[in-house]
């Protein structure tokens, strides 16, 4: 199961939730300054955009700050001095105003699409290409579903931001300040009485974020050791009934779902205070505003009903954008935090650099030579010491020795998915270090245990190997490697489209197809491990035919696991805890009674 | 809707929360709508009037009304939290429940990737919506004919501007609705394929790098990408139009207020409080609108949530006990005869008409190519999969009369994919005994070989296994997935494949250890190599689900034609040094 699905992008919510929600407590980043930074870095490209939208919003929010005034002015002007011509004289203007700035705001969000979705585009490329250029070490390190979350969630987080919150930033700046500024000029006692509401709305909103905070928290803890226990009982469901443990897997369920029930309630409980809250004190301000207004306008202190209707108008502007600034906070930062971790992966270092003026070859010999060489993973822990070989061109070298003894780290050194920590790898006579990395794995070729194949046709994945080969070139190579027998049977033939992975396939067809694959590439120096897994017996027949042609003229290393493969081997390396034990070929080794011989003896006597 | 209406017994307990909540809703959406005609009152009645008396008792009542509705609102939060959460929680624990006890076949009916979906993703959907149903969609429709009937009542005189304003709301909100329906469906497609090529290449690196694709990928990416940025964009610009759009209809609205009013303000049909509750009743008209068909949105969407939850709990597991089962103790004897079982049941049978005898203490082998049916004998014994045809007897009687508890704890089975949980080794050893002891389970990861590995760990056998058991070789899963069983002593032993991947040497060791410990059990051992069962007692030899050739080793090489071959094709093959 793959846990990290990019969330999906479903139809955004068309119309606002009475009172903003609360989704759970914001992920802060660690260096606010320097992330927003970068994100201006890539905005920069889209000024023009950015400056346009920014110009539409502050106009089209002035815009909307001028209909309650004109309304005011509309009714305690016009129509309660029965001015009826003059009065539609300006609700034609009124009308116009309310045109213009419905045309601005779609200009606006027209704008700021382009604008968030070019960058978020460039972001998204920058990452993937990347992805291709970081070392191996780097995939070893990290989880994939760690690397495949900051491309779509953390991604989509700042997506989000973009195309929204800036805007909103924006316009709720402007608008509470320029209601401040109308309400001020219509009648100040008024405008105190409103403005008194506001820290009423913080203070509150403050306090239910606190805790719900900390309750989410808590439910978020439940929700994913829940999920997890699910996950993996259900996966090994028939575990559970064949050593008669349902009872036990429901009972010890019933104690996670019980936590997670009394702590969502918890959870759900105080966040769904903050909509009715806020509900509440919009009510009270406009009441107030109405309450006040109108003792004022009887005791003659320059409020009329026009103000009164301008300012019940503004109130309802001036409140909901207080409301939703919250949520619009934890958005932006948890976009922030997201940005973050994806300019985490953008400055991890890249593979190694060609040293200037780097070798490409045409055609490698094969002479492959290891001098004294030493590798770890992680510092003072060595995997190889001092491992010394000689591979002639067109030799086969099979490798044997326990798990992790360090056989595949070896061949991980020879086409540089790793650099050794010392010591010398040659190539030809030449450090492999002094060939053009593209160049050199262009005339390596590799067959994995368990090879990838992507989602396409299986002809797609056998002209990997070579992206200009003809259709004939690509048959030819998987009747070389025996895969053309079960391809024809497949449904579609060649045009038969795997999924991801090629989980479609049993084991033994996907390493069918890797080794065509290689067979296409035409390598000069070969890679190879043998699978352990059992394949059935015709297939495993084909695999080891395959091999045997793939194999041939060419310099071949093995991880070798059949008896058959490292007794044909021209040189067998023993290999155990990162040093070579033993070396030879499979009679001078028996004759050393050695380790290899004592495998052997072992496996025979039975 | 008819599975909605199925999972009404799971608000039954709830039903009294339930009620209340959407009563509670209603009472503060009575209090936003009294609001405005309050208002129109002061404005008319009060300041009109001049009447400072009635101005503050008309404040006095809007103040009131506004606690009233924040009780009603917190009211409603509350029973609606309430409800929908232990609603979820309980169909949760009847989903798991109905789960674990599902056969092989019902589970492969739905597959485990759905079943688990459907318990985490599926309730949760369930658990929103109900929220919503209580909370969003009392307020939005309730606000929406609230304020329409308000107005008919107290501003006649403009109610034929609702008539224009409110269908052309209704239909731009259902046109839109429908086409970001259809858009962000394209979009999905998009996001999907993005998300497909990533992961692809996250999974893939290893042999991008080797054949150096770097640049062939980054082509096939940029494709994807600007299809995704290209389609995002005009979703949203399209559904960007209904926000400006319906601000829009509702100012013209107010435009059409003002003037109507103007006009009849002239010939005194109209005050002027009146045009400003109008306004007001008339912006909650269009954020009721709203929000009634956002939620309708977002419980379209839990429908198909709720079919499949319901789906799932209906499903009767095919596989239960009769009535008084029989309860008594084991000895190991097994009988098939005549059995024939397939999974699918329009599909050609997997096994067909197999018949043998396995006495208590004998070996048997199993072998035949990938596909050949020698799991699903296997399978049948702790009645994992019914079979089709036949019957199956262990001590002569019949299995379906015995308890299922009896039966499978009289059977050690080592199934052939090595599953472990995310607990420590012993945990893991024991989950086949309890009881067991230290010397015992010590004796168990010994007799599997796993010792000499586990004796290697951090803490030993308290070592934490990672879910999946990454931490672990495949080789190193087997032995402790055999110990596992191993632990049970049981009456019969099941071993499917479980060697595949322990080297040659080990697996020697283990079927001498097996030998020695298990000398009363009848077992079962499945491989497609010869060397994991040329010692049996018997071995029966499966081509296409039939039996094609039972005897010793010896007596095979001598008369089975298809024994012989798999013999030959493994010579070539020969042992496997290490894992």
């Amino acid at each position: 199961m793959n846990k990290t699905q990019g969330r999906p992008s479903g139809p955004p919510p068309i119309g606002r939730h009475p009172g903003p929600r609360f989704n759970g407590p914001a992920e802060k980043a660690k260096n606010q300054k320097a992330t927003l930074k970068r994100i201006w870095s890539y905005l920069k490209n889209q000024r023009i955009g950015i400056i346009s939208s920014i110009l539409f919003v502050i106009i089209s929010t002035i815009l909307s700050l001028l209909g309650p005034l004109l309304i005011g002015i509309i009714i305690d002007d016009y129509i309660l001095k029965f001015n009826i011509d003059g009065a539609i004289r300006m609700v034609l203007l009124l009308a116009g105003t309310y045109i213009i700035s419905a045309l601005f705001i779609w200009l606006q969000i027209f704008m700021m699409i382009r604008v968030s979705q070019k960058t978020i585009r460039e972001l998204r490329q920058h990452l993937f290409e990347k992805f291709q250029s970081l070392p191996i070490a780097v995939y070893d390190k990290r989880q994939q579903g760690d690397l495949m979350s900051r491309m779509t969630n953390d991604i989509e987080n700042l997506n989000a931001a973009l195309s929204q919150s800036i805007i909103q930033i924006v316009s709720t700046v402007l608008s509470v300040v320029g209601t401040g500024i109308a309400m001020f000029y219509l009648n100040w006692v008024l405008a105190v009485v409103t403005l008194l509401v506001i820290p009423i709305i913080i203070w509150s909103t403050k306090q239910i974020i606190k805790r719900s905070s900390k309750n989410f928290s808590q439910r978020q803890r439940d929700l994913g050791s829940l999920n997890g226990f699910i996950e993996e009982t259900i996966s090994n469901s028939h575990i559970t009934a064949l050593f008669g443990k349902e009872k036990q897997a429901v009972s010890q369920f019933k104690e996670a779902n019980e936590r997670l029930r009394a702590s969502a309630l918890k959870a759900d409980i105080t966040s769904g205070f903050l909509g009715p809250i806020n509900n509440f004190i919009n009510n009270l301000g406009i009441g107030l505003v109405i309450g006040v207004g109108a003792l004022l306008a009887i005791g003659n202190f320059g409020v009329s009903v026009g103000v009164i209707a301008s300012f019940v108008t503004y109130t309802r502007q001036f409140f909901r954008p207080i409301n939703q600034l919250s949520n619009l906070f934890n958005t932006f930062q948890s976009a922030i935090a997201g940005a973050e971790r994806v300019f985490e992966i953008l400055d991890e270092q890249g593979e190694a650099a060609d040293v200037p003026d780097a070798v490409a070859k045409n055609r490698y010999n094969g002479d492959v030579e290891f001098r004294n060489v030493n590798f770890c993973y992680q510092p003072n822990k060595p995997v190889l010491r001092n491992v010394t070989f000689r591979a002639k061109a067109g030799d086969t070298i099979a490798f044997v020795g326990p798990t992790g003894s360090g056989k595949t780290s070896i061949i991980q050194l020879l086409n540089r998915f790793y650099d050794a920590t010392s010591g010398e790898i040659l190539i030809d006579g030449h450090n492999i270090k002094r060939y053009a990395m593209d160049n050199l794995r262009n005339h390596i070729g590799v067959v994995l245990q368990d090879t990838y194949l992507f989602s396409g046709t299986v002809r797609e994945n056998i002209r990997y190997g070579k992206l200009s080969a003809t259709d004939e070139e690509v048959e030819h190579a998987a009747k070389t490697a025996y895969a053309h027998n079960f391809i024809k049977y497949l449904p579609e033939g060649y045009e038969t489209i795997l999924v991801s992975g090629g989980m479609n396939l049993s084991q033994g067809q996907r390493q069918l197809i890797a080794i065509a694959r290689a067979i296409l590439e035409d390598p000069d120096i070969l890679i190879l491990d043998e699978a352990t897994s059992s394949v059935d017996t015709m297939t495993e027949v084909h695999i080891q035919k395959g091999l045997t042609n793939l194999m041939q003229g060419r310099t071949s290393f093995v991880i070798a696991h059949r008896l058959k493969t490292i007794e044909n081997a021209d040189q067998i390396l023993v290999i155990k805890d990162g040093s070579i034990l033993e070396q030879g070929d499979h009679d001078g080794l028996m004759k050393q009674n050695g380790l290899y011989a004592s495998l052997q003896h072992q496996l025979q006597m039975g | 809707m008819q599975a909605v209406v199925s999972l009404k017994k799971y608000i039954k307990p709830y039903l009294a929360f339930a009620i209340i909540a959407p009563l509670m809703m209603v009472l503060e959406v009575a209090m936003d709508l009294v609001q405005p005609t309050i208002m129109q009152h002061i404005i008319d009645n009060g300041i009109a009037k001049e009447d400072t008396s009635y101005v503050i008792q008309m404040f006095g009542l809007m103040i009131l009304s506004a606690v009233i509705g924040l009780m009603g609102g917190a009211g409603c939060s509350i029973y609606a939290s309430k409800t929908a959460i232990n609603f979820a929680a309980d169909i949760r624990q009847d989903l798991y429940e109905t789960i674990t006890y599902f056969s092989n076949s019902n589970k492969d009916h739905f597959t485990l990737g759905k079943l688990i979906t459907n318990i985490t993703s599926d309730v949760e959907m369930l658990q929103r919506a109900l929220t919503m149903l209580l909370k969003i969609f009392v307020r939005g429709p309730f606000t929406f004919i609230g304020a329409i009937i308000i107005v008919f009542f107290t501003a006649r005189e403009l109610f034929p501007i609702l008539l224009v304003v409110v269908p052309i709301l209704a239909l731009s909100i259902f046109f839109f609705t429908k086409l970001s329906g259809n858009l962000f469906l394209k979009v999905q497609e998009a996001v999907d394929a993005v998300n497909t090529k990533v992961q692809e290449n996250l999974a893939g690196i290893r042999v991008i790098k080797a054949y150096n694709r770097k640049d062939h990928q980054i082509e096939q990416f940029t494709t994807v990408n600007a299809t995704l940025m290209k389609r995002n964009i005009q979703a949203d610009q399209i559904i960007g139009i209904l926000m400006p759009l319906t601000a829009f209809v509702v100012n013209m609205g107010i435009i059409a207020a003002l003037w109507m009013g103007a006009i009849k303000i002239e010939s005194s049909t109209i005050d002027v409080g009146v045009i400003l509750a109008f306004i007001n009743y008339l912006m909650m008209i269009m954020g009721g609108l709203m929000s009634s068909s956002n939620v309708l949105m977002q419980i379209a969407r839990a429908v198909p949530s709720a079919k499949r939850i319901v789906s799932v709990l209906e499903e009767k597991s095919e596989i239960t006990n009769i009535e008084n089962p029989l309860k008594i103790t084991i000895k190991g004897e097994v009988e098939f005869e005549d059995v024939s079982f397939a999974y699918n049941k329009n599909n050609e049978p997997v096994l067909k008409n197999i018949s043998f005898r396995a006495e208590p203490g004998e070996t048997i082998g199993i072998i035949g190519m990938t596909g050949s049916g020698k799991s699903s004998i296997v399978k049948l014994i702790p009645r994992m999969f019914q079979a089709d045809q036949g019957s199956i007897k262990i001590d002569g009687r019949p299995i379906e009369d015995y308890d299922l508890q009896t039966l499978r704890a009289a059977i050690g089975f080592t199934p052939q994919k090595a599953t472990l949980f995310s607990r420590t080794i012993e945990e893991n050893v024991k989950y086949g005994n309890d009881e067991a002891n230290l010397p015992q389970l010590i004796e168990a990861l010994e007799s599997s070989c796993a010792l000499e590995f586990v004796e290697q760990l951090e803490n030993r056998e308290q070592h934490m296994i990672t879910q999946g058991a990454t931490n672990l070789s495949g080789g190193q899963k087997q032995r402790l997935a055999m110990a596992r069983a191993f632990i049970r002593k049981p009456a019969i032993l099941i071993l499917d494949d479980t060697t595949s991947a322990v080297d040659s040497i080990s697996e020697k060791r283990i079927q001498r250890a097996i030998e020695e410990n298990f000398k009363e059990s009848t077992k079962f051992i499945v491989s497609s190599k010869i060397s994991s069962i040329r010692h049996a007692d018997r071995i029966l030899v499966l081509d296409d689900g039939v039996i094609v050739g039972q005897g010793t080793h010896e007596e095979l090489l001598g008369d089975s034609k298809h024994y012989q071959e798999i013999v030959s094709t493994q010579l070539v093959r020969g042992g496997t040094l290490n894992e």
